[in-house]
């Protein structure tokens, strides 16, 4: 969970508007009918960030991404994509974006590769003669190589979302959005998407995942933006989301006086640990790790461990959405 | 962490997959639905069927009817096959290929990765309807073609011509020809039947409701063309004009009915293509 | 939308052509005395007489019906009148006619005096032409300003009958071509009513030299040749045995004939009763059959007769 790239990226969350953005939004509003699903959402997706979109069914991720893409026009605000506006300069920065959005969808009667074979042909990217390569390449890269030939219509639910992440990834993006891609996977599929986005991630890609699975984001995701009844009630960093509110850094040391003693008169807020494990524990307001640690062990403190006490995202998520409704 | 530019001024022009290619994917994709090849069998077999019945039925055409003039004289077979088969058969047919062209593929999801490859609204409407033509176009040859080898093997031809309604024969480079014509009359009146089909597919993402708006629509007109009252509408009914290519069975050839015919379907033809243009440059997908 | 309007707009509704001014008398003069030149034509049949369609003439019945027309500007003349489904064709090189009749495939083919009643009612140069002869001395003869039709300036000819003549008609106009003088169409009025009964007129024309294969004719492969007078394989009925006779002239003349009894054999196929109203008198009993423009009485021993004219003149010619 709190693996160290995680750490050293929370300490130096990115400013939001500060570097390129792969995808932005400004006040977009939908509305169908009487219905408000997107409502006055902005949002921006640094260049290669992997941003989960969260929220539970209904909160508008999809809609919201549909309108990203150009898919729906909004009826209020402005989208960017690569740095193009969207509706109007969509042919311009798609070709470099792969998406699956709401399901693989494909031709029952063609087989896998065929149906490949038939997206790839409108690819403005690929040339004539890489189409083929680009076809196996992916179906290789998602673990279809084997049911290439079968139709489409007697494809697994999990072989289909294969199929439909293939064809995002028939040749190298900027930017891959990917709608609830690890839906009707078995463990093991999951872990592929994962494999996926992080091979993405390091290449240099923005990924954009909208999932319903917390803990999934939380392993792939370096941004994370909730939504929640149309409207975004968190978004940043995930490591600065996790930490805000919830702070704290766990000590073990067997020395809990010696550590309380220097710590307060540093003027940092802590307390004896609760709880069987001797330790103090610091307060959320309190300097960055490294500088509590080095603070205590120049008092003679012998740190024998410190965490920072983390929310899990699913308590941050449940916190989230319930305040808000 | 490398970031890839995310503005590129010289990648980032718009760029679009050849039309061939798409034409092309968009040909192997109709020609690889299962339903298109049966459909196409179908056609086959209409004029057999026609050259069977009139085969059987005794060599000389005595009486009333189109059928009728089939006997004894095959290279008729093509044409009546065609006029016949345009009074439902080929709308039809038309019809669900229209009605796979944009509801089909919207209903299956694959609209939205045809917009996001991207291909542009317009070049999907030239794509879809060069899909329905091909379609229209291979009913009609199938019909035709079949119907020449049906009528001059089963029926068997009168001296190898066609001889017209009005009496006069034909040799078989002529007679040819009067069925190379209505072919392409034919094929013209479902281009009208196929565009207005497609801007009914362009609001749906229900195909059936492409198919039940067109059976719908011939009903309905065939209904108004039988009511005297309503004699004035005839010039506005597509399907007011569908038996001219009989015409090419008349000697000298009268073209006034197909022209004007072909005219109207031009004008249903530009509403048609018209409306799909304005629905698909705002449609979800 | 606009395409299909302007599809929706009768052809030949120009402005009022301007031409030199003719006086009636010559212009009935040129008409019966012109010589045109070969031409093709569609010829359009606007009947609104009431009749019910005949099982064999589909153009009898009211509707619209086109005739295709041409002329080598002598004696050969082709008609051919297309139905849905068929088409008959009338040949004639000026010595030998053909009558081809494509239900049957059936090739009628005779010389001269045999010849048939060629479908005069789709030629309207002909059918005006015989109406203007026939209705000259009885009528009143007006030019009525000008017209055009399929394309050509034309005059408006107008025979009204005079004032004695006993007839169901108001007039007959005849718009008369300004260049050859032929007749181009002839619209039939009933009194009582605006709307033509009756309006033969091309709605294409085309003078100059005509294909000479379209003026004989080759029987098909695979038709059968049949004589004039020999049975018709379609159970026609047969012609009366004696020639009709015609009492009286101009716009009241009555055509009395004499038909086999019906209910013979196959017969026409229709009750005559059905489609009039019985009547008697002095001559006998009959049925009265009414249309716009004309009557009928059908007496029970099988008198016809025939008039453009009220009953009365009917019967007091069947009381002779």
């Amino acid at each position: 969970m709190t693996s160290s790239p995680t750490l050293a990226a929370a300490t130096t969350p990115p400013p939001a508007a500060a570097g390129p953005l792969a995808a932005r939004a400004v006040g977009l509003r939908k509305t169908f009918g009487s219905t408000v699903a997107v409502d006055g959402v902005d949002l921006d997706v640094p260049a290669g960030s992997v941003l989960g979109m969260l929220g539970p069914n209904g909160s508008g991720k999809t809609t919201l991404i549909r309108m990203l893409l150009g898919l729906t026009r909004a009826d209020a605000g402005t989208a960017e994509l690569l740095g193009h506006p969207v509706p109007d300069g969509a042919a311009r920065a798609l070709p470099h974006v792969g998406a699956l959005v709401e399901g693989p969808g494909f031709h029952p009667f063609l087989s896998g590769r065929e149906n490949l074979l038939r997206v790839a042909a409108t690819e403005p990217l690929l040339g004539a003669r890489e189409i083929a390569g680009a076809v196996d390449a992916a179906l290789d890269r998602v673990g279809l190589a084997d049911a290439a030939g079968r139709r489409f219509r007697g494809y697994s639910l999990g072989m289909k979302q294969r199929l439909g992440l293939a064809g995002a990834l028939l040749l190298p993006r900027r930017l891959v959005v990917l709608d609830e891609p690890t839906n009707g996977l078995d463990p093991a599929g999951t872990r592929d998407v994962r494999r996926i986005i992080a091979e993405l991630h390091d290449g240099g890609a923005t990924v954009i995942v909208s999932s319903h699975l917390l803990a999934e984001v939380e392993a792939t995701c370096t941004h994370v933006a909730v939504l929640q009844s149309g409207s975004l009630v968190a978004a940043g960093g995930l490591a600065a989301l996790l930490e805000s509110g919830t702070g704290g850094l766990d000590v073990v040391t067997p020395d809990v006086d010696l550590a309380l003693e220097t710590l307060r008169a540093a003027g940092i807020a802590a307390y004896s640990a609760p709880g069987d494990e001797p330790g103090v524990v610091v307060g959320e307001d309190g300097p960055p790790t490294a500088e509590t640690v080095a603070l205590l062990v120049r008092a003679g403190v012998a740190v024998q461990e410190a965490r920072r006490r983390r929310a899990r995202l699913e308590e941050l998520f449940a916190r989230l959405t319930e305040e808000t409704s | 962490m490398t970031t890839a530019p995310v503005l590129d001024p010289v990648s980032d022009a718009p760029r679009a997959a050849p039309l061939g290619r798409l034409l092309a994917a968009e040909l192997r994709w109709v020609l690889r639905r299962p339903r298109t090849l049966v459909m196409l069998g179908l056609f086959a077999l209409i004029p057999v069927l026609i050259s069977i019945g009139v085969a059987t039925a005794g060599a000389t055409g005595r009486g009333p009817g189109l059928v009728s003039a089939v006997a004894g004289n095959g290279l008729v077979l093509p044409i009546v096959a065609l006029t016949l088969s345009m009074a439902l058969l080929l709308p039809l047919a038309v019809a669900m290929a229209a009605a796979d062209a944009i509801a089909g593929e919207s209903a299956h999801g694959t609209l939205r990765g045809l917009l996001l490859s991207p291909v542009s609204r317009l070049r999907l409407v030239v794509m879809k309807a060069f899909g329905v033509l091909v379609v229209a176009t291979l009913a009609t040859v199938v019909v035709a073609a079949v119907g020449v080898l049906a009528g001059l093997v089963v029926v068997g031809g009168a001296d190898g011509q066609l001889v017209t309604l009005s009496g006069t024969a034909l040799g078989p480079g002529a007679a040819l020809l009067r069925v190379g014509l209505v072919v392409v009359f034919v094929v013209g009146q479902l281009a009208a039947v196929g565009a207005v089909a497609l801007a009914v597919s362009s609001v749906t993402d229900h195909p059936l409701v492409v198919l039940a708006s067109v059976l719908g629509a011939l009903i309905v007109f065939g209904v108004l063309s039988a009511i005297p009252a309503l004699e004035w509408l005839q010039p506005w009914l597509l399907t007011s004009g569908w038996t001219a290519g009989v015409d090419a069975l008349r000697d000298p050839l009268p073209l006034g009915g197909m022209i004007e015919s072909s005219l109207r379907a031009l004008c249903y033809v530009a509403v048609g293509m018209g409306l799909t243009t304005y629905r698909m440059l705002r449609r979800d997908a | 939308m606009v395409g299909l309007g302007l599809l929706a707009v009768p052809t030949g509704a120009g402005a009022a052509p301007v031409l030199p001014p003719v006086t009636p008398e010559e212009l009935v003069a040129s008409v019966l005395t012109a010589d045109p030149d070969a031409f093709a034509g569609t010829v359009e049949v606007d009947n609104s007489l009431g009749l019910p369609p005949l099982p064999d003439v589909p153009q009898a019945g009211d509707g619209t019906s086109t005739a295709r027309v041409w002329s080598d500007g002598e004696d050969g003349g082709r008609v051919q009148l297309p139905t849905a489904d068929g088409e008959k064709t009338f040949v004639s090189d000026g010595t030998t006619f053909w009558a081809y009749d494509s239900q049957g495939r059936t090739v009628t083919e005779g010389t001269g005096a045999d010849r048939p009643a060629r479908p005069d009612a789709a030629d309207p140069a002909a059918a005006a032409t015989e109406a203007i002869r026939m209705l000259q001395s009885s009528s009143t003869v007006t030019v009525d300003g000008t017209a055009e039709v399929a394309g050509r300036p034309a005059y408006e000819l107008v025979l009204s009958p005079a004032p004695d003549e006993r007839t169901l008609l108001r007039e007959v106009r005849i718009a008369v071509d300004a260049e050859q003088r032929v007749p181009l169409r002839m619209t039939v009025l009933a009194t009582g009513s605006s709307d033509p009964a009756l309006q033969v007129g091309f709605t294409e024309l085309a003078f100059g030299p005509q294909d000479p294969a379209l003026f004989t004719f080759t029987p098909p492969p695979g038709s059968t040749v049949v004589e004039p007078d020999a049975e018709r394989p379609e159970g026609l009925p047969e012609r009366p045995g004696t020639a009709p006779t015609v009492v009286g002239d101009g716009w009241d003349t009555v055509v009395l004939a004499t038909v086999p009894a019906t209910g013979e054999g196959e017969g026409t196929g229709m009750d005559l009763r059905a489609l009039g109203t019985p009547v008697s008198g002095p001559w006998g009993s009959g049925t009265l059959i009414g249309t716009a423009v004309a009557n009928a009485i059908v007496t029970d021993d099988g008198r016809v007769a025939v008039g453009a004219v009220p009953e009365q003149v009917l019967t007091e010619a069947l009381a002779r």
